[in-house]
Parts: structure tokens; C-alpha cells; sequence
């Protein structure tokens, strides 16, 4: 039965005899599955919201920014909570298949992932929008608007690009963050039970934790590189990518 | 006569604060003949830059042209839709602005900037377009073009800068060209070689130009006709000789005595007072408040243009009865 850390089981064994390495291992699938497409569900969100508010400002903005707040103020995790449960019930098939990418998902995850993604995009939208108001201030793109360029293509390439390195920080902070939220969610009970995130083998084993400890100690830390390393590879990038700082 | 270029006529752009409606251009006309180089003056606030603004339609939020007519080759621009517009702007109307290093896109290398708006108004390959590049950026005197296009707007000078940012106004060889004080953050010995590469290129295109300046040194060196701005209206209009050495209105006078000059000792004159608040502007004629030669009439009545000499126009009541010190009192 469960087995301390040993050169066969690394990780050691689960109270109920599961390797913890090898679903350690498992999880980092599922961990990076959700960091990535909730932050691309969010950022995606953000982006348009952000973009639209600050470039055209005036009701525009008053309009988004107040939906915006609406969904800064409410509690969200326990709103996710909420709906993951009402959710989770409904989902028919047992994989969904993410078209283009061909990636198959867990049902059960990817309620998760999409109700992560549409609860978290509040604080990045207000963080775009600001940092549209500022560049929309700079002289060039009212050179680029007498040059013939339309709003589109003044937000998406002469905006956009310059607040690039913001959104990469930001990006990368988020996948990091929605790790974390799906452990959370895991934890609590509230995760899909048919798939071995990090956050559900942390639940599984927790009521045993103080005799099987490296059941919650070695998910623990992977979760904890993970962000930690996502949050490095961000800074990392928005130095990589500012022109002032290439040679 | 030679035809217009550009004729403006009672062109009204207001913004709409929420301190109240800020006047800032309020009903001025002049035209722009074919080749001319017209200098559009007046202080800061006075509506120069909106004035071009607005014949490009890019007034920034929350400002609106209200009246008017901008007649570009006889059609009227107010009455065009966003697209012809946008195909008109860097097509054939172009504007250069006043600092060339927040003209330019950081982002992007000065060659991707360039053909951008080549590309955007031509239809031309990707080989052409480099060679449009180097061509233009070679003519403005950007030394090395073929290496340097491949750089940053931040690995440039502030004069290579304004010489790249008048290449990418050139690129697509406009027939009308806004120069909104190209040279205010420029040293004074890049001053003048970006004031003489104007000139050349302007020749060089057969180009017309509105040179936007509030240094009257430039006016009197780039232009041959001059349209003085005054707090959103025309106050004068005329050749650029006739207006250094015959001024008629007193706001000319003025702005000629505020100019310092070394070859005459003489103390420089300020204009008292500041350019008026435009969301509630002086009643009658908008000088009088700081004018020396107010009377009554000028407090009640909006004056209007009157011609005075041959293309010598000029919006003063009292034009009649006073005599204005020029900046050259005997003829050359």
C-alpha cells in the first residue's frame, strides 16, 4: 500500500496505493492545458474589451468599464464554484476536442477551463485599456491616422505591438494565476474527479497528509515551479522584446 | 490666376469639453494655390494644427468640424466618406509633425514603417517597395539607407528622425504637404538643413505646402504668402513681403515687434496678456482686449476680411486709421 519516496516510487505512494510520480507527471498535461487556454480565453476577452475601451474612450468606455467592474466585484471563485457544479452535470461526452490543435480534453476540465476563462479577464481588460489610453496619446498614431490608416489597423498593428511586452507580463502571470485557480477549485472538491489535475491529487490525499505527506508535498511543489517559472519566463520575454533592449 | 490646391472657407472645428465648447477654429478661409508655400501663424492656441487637422478629418475626440467648406482640387473633403478619406490622407494630402520622436512607431524598423504607407496607397511588390524606401530615404539625406533602414526609431537622432518622418509623409509623393512646426524640438543647425531639404523636396515634387510655425524667421524665409491666425479667426492674409513690411493689423504688428532681430538694437515687445479662453471669446474683434488701438467698435463688432492692397486681406476695423511699424520701414 503507500509507500514512502524511494528510488522505485520517487514521489512515493498514495494511501491508496497510486504512484504519485507518475500522476504528478499526468498532471502537468492538464496543468498546462489549463494555464494555457484559460489564459488564451482571457487574454482573448481582455484584449477586445481593453482595446475597444480605451481607443474609443467616451460612453464606449463608461459602458465596458462598468461591466468590467461587475466582474471585478463579485467573488469569483466562489462564482466559479457555482458554476462548475451547475455545469459539470450537464456535460455529455466524455472528451472535447479542440478543433485545429486536435487536442482532447476531459469534459469535465474543460467546463473548468472555460468557466476559469470567462471569470478572470476583469483586471486584464482594465490593465489594456489603460495601457491603450496611454499609447493612443502618442503623436503616432495621429501620423499613422494621416497616413491613411483605419482604427482597425491603427489597434491591432500600431497599438497593439506596444503594449505587447505588458501583455506577454500579463499572459504569463495569468497562466500562472489559472494554475493556481484550478488547484484551488480541485482542493475544494469542486474539480472533475475523473481527471488527475495536480489540484485533485492534493484533495484526494488530504486527509491522509499527515502520515502520506509527499502525496501533498511533491504535487505542492510542482505547482509551485510551475508558476514560478511561467512567472520568470514572462519577465524574460518583455525584456526579449523590447526594441530598446535588442542590440 | 492660378488655381487652388486648397480652398477653405468658414471652416468651424469645435471641441465639445465638458468645461463648454472650446471655438478653436472658428470660421476662417483661405486658399492654397498650386506650388505655393503659404505659412499658417499665429500663437499656440490659435488654431494652426487644427486647421490641418481638420482638412485631413483626424480632429481628435472630443473635437468636431461643425461648418464649413475644404475644397481639395474642387471637391469638397467634409463631404467625402471615411474610405476616400483615408485613401486621400498620405495619398495625397500629408502632414509632417511636430516631434519626430513620438511621430514614429517604436516597434517597428524604419523600413517597415515606410512601405506600410507604401503599400497602403500603391500597388506595388515587395522588391519595389524596398527600393521606394532606400530611394526616399536616400533623397532626404539619411546616410547609408540600405543598412540603416533595418534600425529603430530609437537608434536615431532627433534631425534623422524628422528626416525619416518627412520620407514617410513623401513616400507616396502628395500633392499638399502640412508642416506642423517640424522643427520646434530640432537644434537650430538641423533647423535649418530640415528647412532646406523641405524646400528641395518641395521643388522637387512640385508640392504645395502650409508651413505651421510661430517663429515669423521661418515664415519669412520658407513661405511667399502668409495667413495670420489669431485665437481661431484670420486676422490677415498676404504676401510674405507685403506682411513684414506693410502689417495691417495691429496682432501683426505685434507678433513682428516680438521678434528678436540682431542687426536693429531695439528691446523686444511683448503682447500683453494671453491668447483669450475660447469657450467664451472676446466679443467683437478678438484682438481688442490686448490691442493698442481698440476703440468702441471693436468691442461690439466681429470684423470682417477686407481686401487692402492686391492679395493683401485683413480683418480690422480700424485699418483705415492707423499706421503699423513693419519690419523693414524703407522698401528694399
Amino acid at each position: 500500500m503507500r509507500q514512502a519516496p524511494s528510488w522505485k516510487y520517487p514521489f512515493g505512494t498514495s494511501g491508496i496505493g497510486t504512484d504519485v510520480f507518475s500522476e504528478v507527471i499526468h498532471g502537468t498535461k492538464y496543468a498546462l492545458y489549463v494555464g494555457i487556454l484559460v489564459t488564451a480565453i482571457t487574454m482573448g476577452i481582455s484584449i477586445l474589451i481593453g482595446a475597444i475601451a480605451g481607443f474609443y474612450g467616451g460612453w464606449v468606455d463608461t459602458i465596458l468599464m462598468r461591466i468590467t467592474e461587475v466582474f471585478l466585484v463579485f467573488p469569483a471563485l466562489l462564482l466559479i464554484l457555482v458554476f462548475v457544479r451547475i455545469f459539470s452535470l450537464t456535460a455529455a461526452e466524455p472528451f472535447w476536442i479542440i478543433p485545429l490543435i486536435n487536442i482532447q480534453i476531459p469534459a469535465g476540465l474543460t467546463i473548468v477551463i472555460l468557466i476559469l476563462g470567462v471569470f478572470n479577464w476583469a483586471s486584464n481588460a482594465r490593465m489594456i485599456r489603460g495601457e491603450f489610453l496611454r499609447v493612443r496619446e502618442l503623436e503616432f498614431t495621429e501620423a499613422e491616422k494621416a497616413l491613411g490608416a483605419s482604427n482597425l489597423r491603427i489597434i491591432f498593428r500600431h497599438i497593439l505591438p506596444n503594449i505587447l511586452s505588458s501583455i506577454i507580463v500579463v499572459s504569463s502571470l495569468t497562466i500562472a494565476y489559472a494554475i493556481l485557480l484550478e488547484a484551488a477549485v480541485s482542493f475544494l472538491g469542486f474539480g472533475d474527479p475523473n481527471t488527475i489535475t495536480w489540484g485533485q491529487i492534493l484533495q484526494e490525499n488530504f486527509s491522509d497528509a499527515r502520515v502520506v505527506w509527499w502525496a501533498e508535498f511533491f504535487p505542492g511543489l510542482a505547482i509551485l515551479f510551475t508558476v514560478f517559472g511561467f512567472n520568470l519566463l514572462g519577465d524574460g520575454l518583455s525584456d526579449a522584446l523590447n526594441p530598446r533592449l535588442r542590440e | 490666376m492660378v488655381e487652388s490646391v486648397l480652398n477653405i472657407e468658414g471652416l468651424k472645428t469645435y471641441f465639445f469639453t465638458e468645461a463648454g465648447v472650446v471655438k478653436a477654429v472658428d470660421g476662417i478661409s483661405f486658399n492654397l494655390k498650386k506650388g505655393e508655400s503659404l505659412g499658417l501663424v499665429g500663437e499656440s492656441g490659435s488654431g494652426k494644427t487644427v486647421t490641418a487637422l481638420s482638412v485631413l478629418r483626424i480632429v481628435p475626440k472630443p473635437g468636431r468640424i461643425i461648418d464649413g467648406k475644404v475644397e481639395y482640387n474642387g471637391e469638397d473633403l467634409l463631404k467625402k466618406t471615411e474610405d476616400e478619406m483615408r485613401r486621400i490622407r498620405g495619398g495625397e494630402i500629408a502632414i509632417i509633425f511636430q516631434d519626430p520622436s513620438s511621430s514614429l512607431n517604436p516597434v517597428y524598423s524604419i523600413e517597415s514603417q515606410l512601405s506600410d504607407v507604401i503599400r497602403a496607397h500603391q500597388n506595388v511588390s515587395k522588391d519595389e517597395t524596398r527600393e521606394k524606401v532606400i530611394e526616399i530615404l536616400t533623397m532626404v539625406g539619411l546616410p547609408e539607407a540600405e543598412t540603416r533602414i533595418n534600425e529603430y526609431p530609437h537608434q536615431f537622432s532627433g534631425g534623422m528622425k524628422q528626416r525619416v518622418a518627412i520620407a514617410r509623409a513623401l513616400a507616396c509623393e502628395p500633392t499638399l504637404l502640412f508642416a506642423d512646426e517640424p522643427t520646434t524640438n530640432l537644434d537650430v543647425t538641423i533647423q535649418a538643413q530640415v528647412l532646406d531639404l523641405l524646400n528641395d523636396l518641395k521643388k522637387k515634387f512640385g508640392m504645395s505646402l502650409v508651413m505651421i510655425t510661430h517663429d515669423m524667421g521661418i515664415i519669412a524665409n520658407m513661405t511667399t504668402r502668409v495667413v495670420v491666425l489669431y485665437a481661431g479667426s484670420v486676422c490677415e492674409i498676404a504676401r510674405t513681403h507685403d506682411l513684414f513690411a506693410y502689417p495691417r493689423h495691429p496682432y501683426t504688428e505685434a507678433l513682428l515687434a516680438a521678434v528678436p532681430r540682431l542687426d536693429m538694437r531695439k528691446t523686444l515687445r511683448v503682447i500683453p496678456g494671453n491668447i483669450p479662453n475660447l469657450i467664451e471669446p472676446p466679443s467683437g474683434c478678438r484682438f481688442h482686449p490686448r490691442c493698442d488701438y481698440a476703440t468702441e467698435t471693436c468691442k461690439k463688432v466681429i470684423p470682417v476680411l477686407e481686401e487692402v492692397g492686391p492679395e493683401h486681406f485683413v480683418a480690422c476695423h480700424e485699418w483705415r486709421n492707423i499706421r503699423l511699424k513693419g519690419e523693414m520701414t524703407h522698401s528694399e
